[in-house]
C-alpha cells in the first residue's frame, strides 16, 4: 500500500513536472519525456561517450580531496585538542575561517594549482578539511580527561593516548564531522569542476549546460547525484556502525 | 614485615600556578617506603596528598629533591614499576569490564589472548565472574572501582598507588572494599601506597601511616601500625591510636579550613587576618 502511493506521488510528480514544462520552454524547464532519453544516451555512452573517464576523474578527485581532509583534520584537531595552548590560539582562528564562504577561496586555488584537478582536490580538501578538524577539537574536548590520566599513568604516549582513548571516547563526534566533511569535499570537487575545469564530472554539466543541451544537463546532474547519495549512504552505514560500537 | 626501601622520596617540593597566584603544595616531602608496606597518607584536604601520590607515580614532576624508585630516579610514568588508582575509577566506557583490566596488559604489547585470559582470571578475586562482559555504566560504584583496582593489579607491578580508591564510595560500601582489599593485599604482599580522608581506613588496613599538615604540605608525624590484622577497631589499643591520630588531623585541618576562608572553628585562629582568596581556585587539590 505504502509502495503503491509512493510511486503515484512519484507519477504525479513527474506528470506535473512535465505539463509545467511544456507550458513553460520544454529548452529550459526539460519535461521528463525529454530528461529520461537523455538519462539512457548518457548511460549508453551515446551522448558523452566519455563520461566514464570524467566520472571516474571526479570520484578520483573527491576521493583525494577525502583523504588529505581527514588526515588533516585528525591530525590538526588532535595537535589543537591535545596541546591546550595551541588550541586555544588557533581554535577560534579556524572556527571564524570556517565562516568564511569558501568559494572566496576558489580564484587563488585555481592560480596555485591550475585548471587540472589539483586544484579541485585542493577546494574539496578546504571544504572537507574545517568540519573534520573542528569535531575532532570538540570531540577531545568532550573526553573526560581523567581517562587520559589513567591512560598516561599505564604509559601511554601521545599517539597511544589519541589512538586508544581520544578516538573512541569521540567517536560520536568524530563520525558526525567526517560525514559532514564528506558531503562538503564532494561539494568542493564539482563545484569546482564547475568553476572551471576541462574534465569532470562538474566540466561536463558545465558543457551542456553552456551549449543549452539541458536534457543532458539534466542527465549528468542525475548520474552525478547518485554519486553523491552513494557516499552519503555509505558514510550513513559507517556512522550507524560506530554509534552501535560505542553503545 | 618492612623490607629495605623501595620508594625513596627526598627533599621535594612543588608550586602549582592557580588563578589567584601560585599554591605552594609540598615543601620538603621526604619519606621511604619499603617492600611489601601498606603506606597510608593521610592530610587535609588540599595538602598535597594527591600531588605526591602523582610524582611518585610520574604523572607531577617535583620543582625540587627527587624521587627514586629501586634506586632509579623517576622520569615519567613507569608501569613496569608502579600502577595507579584513582579516586575517579576512570573507566573505559567503550570497553568491557575484561578490557578495562586488561588495558595496561594491552599497553605492554600482551597479545590479545594471553591478556583476556589473565584479566579473566583476576575477576575471581575481584568479585566480578559474572560480569566480563559487562560495560562499566552496567556496575555499581564500588564494582567500578574493583574493575581500576583489578586493572592496576593485572601488570602485576610491583607498587601499587591508591588515591583515595574508596572516596566516592556510602559507608558501607567503603567497609566491605577495605576488608576486600587488605585480602587481596595479603595475598600479593604488593606495596601499597594509599591516600585516603578515612581514619578508619587508614587504621584498619595501613602498616604504617603518614600525617601531612595543611598547606604547604610537609609530613607531620608517622605513626606505625605493627598490629596484625585484621584489627578490631573496638581494641583498646587502637582506640587510643585512633584518639591520636584524630587529634593530629583535627588540627591541621581547622588549620587548612582556615586557610581557604572556611568556617572558623579553632579558638586561636586570630579573625580573617590574611586576605582571602578565592576560594574555588584555592581548594583545587591538585591539578
Amino acid at each position: 500500500m505504502t509502495a503503491l502511493i509512493r510511486a503515484a506521488v512519484i507519477v504525479a510528480g513527474l506528470a506535473a513536472w512535465e505539463v509545467a514544462a511544456r507550458v513553460g520552454s520544454p529548452l529550459l524547464y526539460v519535461p521528463p519525456s525529454a530528461a529520461l532519453p537523455a538519462l539512457r544516451d548518457l548511460l549508453l555512452l551515446r551522448s558523452y561517450p566519455d563520461v566514464l573517464e570524467h566520472l571516474w576523474l571526479t570520484i578520483g578527485e573527491i576521493l583525494a580531496a577525502y583523504g588529505l581532509a581527514v588526515a588533516a583534520g585528525l591530525g590538526v584537531g588532535g595537535a589543537l585538542g591535545l596541546y591546550r595552548t595551541l588550541g586555544r590560539v588557533y581554535g577560534p582562528i579556524l572556527a571564524a575561517l570556517y565562516a568564511v564562504p569558501a568559494v572566496v577561496w576558489y580564484p587563488s586555488l585555481m592560480l596555485f594549482f591550475g585548471l587540472d584537478a589539483a586544484s579541485k582536490v585542493a577546494f574539496g580538501f578546504l571544504l572537507g578539511f574545517f568540519p573534520i578538524t573542528l569535531a575532532v577539537l570538540a570531540g577531545i574536548r568532550q573526553v573526560n580527561p581523567q581517562l587520559v590520566t589513567v591512560a598516561r599513568a599505564f604509559g601511554a604516549g601521545p599517539l597511544t593516548v589519541f589512538a586508544k582513548v581520544l578516538v573512541p571516547g569521540m567517536l560520536f563526534t568524530l563520525v558526525g564531522g567526517l560525514r559532514t566533511g564528506l558531503a562538503l569535499s564532494v561539494v568542493g570537487v564539482i563545484v569546482g569542476e564547475i568553476l572551471g575545469s576541462k574534465a569532470g564530472m562538474g566540466a561536463l554539466i558545465n558543457h551542456a549546460y553552456g551549449l543549452l543541451r539541458t536534457a543532458d544537463y539534466v542527465a549528468l546532474v542525475v548520474v552525478t547525484l547518485v554519486v553523491i547519495v552513494a557516499a552519503d549512504v555509505g558514510a550513513s552505514l559507517l556512522e550507524r556502525r560506530a554509534r552501535r560500537w560505542t553503545g | 614485615m618492612t623490607g629495605p626501601a623501595l620508594i625513596e622520596v627526598d627533599g621535594v617540593r612543588r608550586r602549582f600556578q592557580t588563578a589567584s597566584g601560585p599554591v605552594h603544595a609540598l615543601d620538603d616531602v621526604s619519606l621511604s617506603v619499603g617492600d611489601g608496606e601498606f603506606c597510608t597518607i593521610i592530610g587535609p584536604s588540599g595538602c598535597g596528598k594527591s600531588t605526591l601520590l602523582g610524582m611518585i607515580g610520574g604523572l607531577v614532576m617535583p620543582d625540587a629533591g627527587r624521587i627514586l624508585i629501586a634506586g632509579k630516579p623517576v622520569t615519567g610514568p613507569d608501569p613496569r614499576a608502579v600502577a595507579t588508582v584513582f579516586q575517579d575509577p576512570g573507566l573505559f566506557p567503550w570497553r568491557t569490564v575484561v578490557e578495562n583490566i586488561a588495558f595496561g596488559l594491552e599497553l605492554q604489547g600482551v597479545d590479545r589472548r594471553a591478556r583476556r585470559q589473565a584479566a579473566t582470571a583476576l575477576l575471581g578475586p575481584l568479585g566480578l565472574r559474572d560480569f566480563a562482559g559487562k560495560y562499566p555504566r552496567e556496575l555499581s560504584g564500588g564494582m567500578r572501582q574493583r574493575v581500576a583496582i583489578g586493572r592496576a593489579l593485572a601488570i602485576e607491578s610491583p607498587i601499587v598507588l591508591m588515591d583515595e580508591p574508596f572516596g566516592a564510595l556510602d559507608e558501607q560500601t567503603r567497609l566491605l572494599m577495605g576488608e576486600w582489599l587488605l585480602d587481596i593485599w595479603r595475598r600479593t604482599r604488593t606495596t601499597v601506597v594509599f591516600v585516603t580522608h578515612s581514619l578508619h581506613e587508614a587504621l584498619a588496613l595501613s602498616t604504617r601511616v603518614i600525617v601531612m599538615t595543611a598547606r604547604p604540605g610537609r609530613i607531620k608525624s608517622v605513626l606505625p601500625l605493627p598490629q596484625p590484622h585484621p584489627r578490631s577497631m573496638e581494641s583498646p589499643e587502637l582506640v587510643a591510636l585512633r584518639a591520636k591520630l584524630w587529634g593530629e588531623i583535627r588540627e591541621e585541618s581547622l588549620r587548612a579550613m582556615d586557610g581557604m576562608g572556611g568556617p572558623e572553628m579553632a579558638p586561636h585562629s586570630p579573625p580573617s587576618q590574611a586576605p582571602r582568596r578565592r576560594r574555588g581556585a584555592a581548594r583545587r587539590d591538585a591539578p
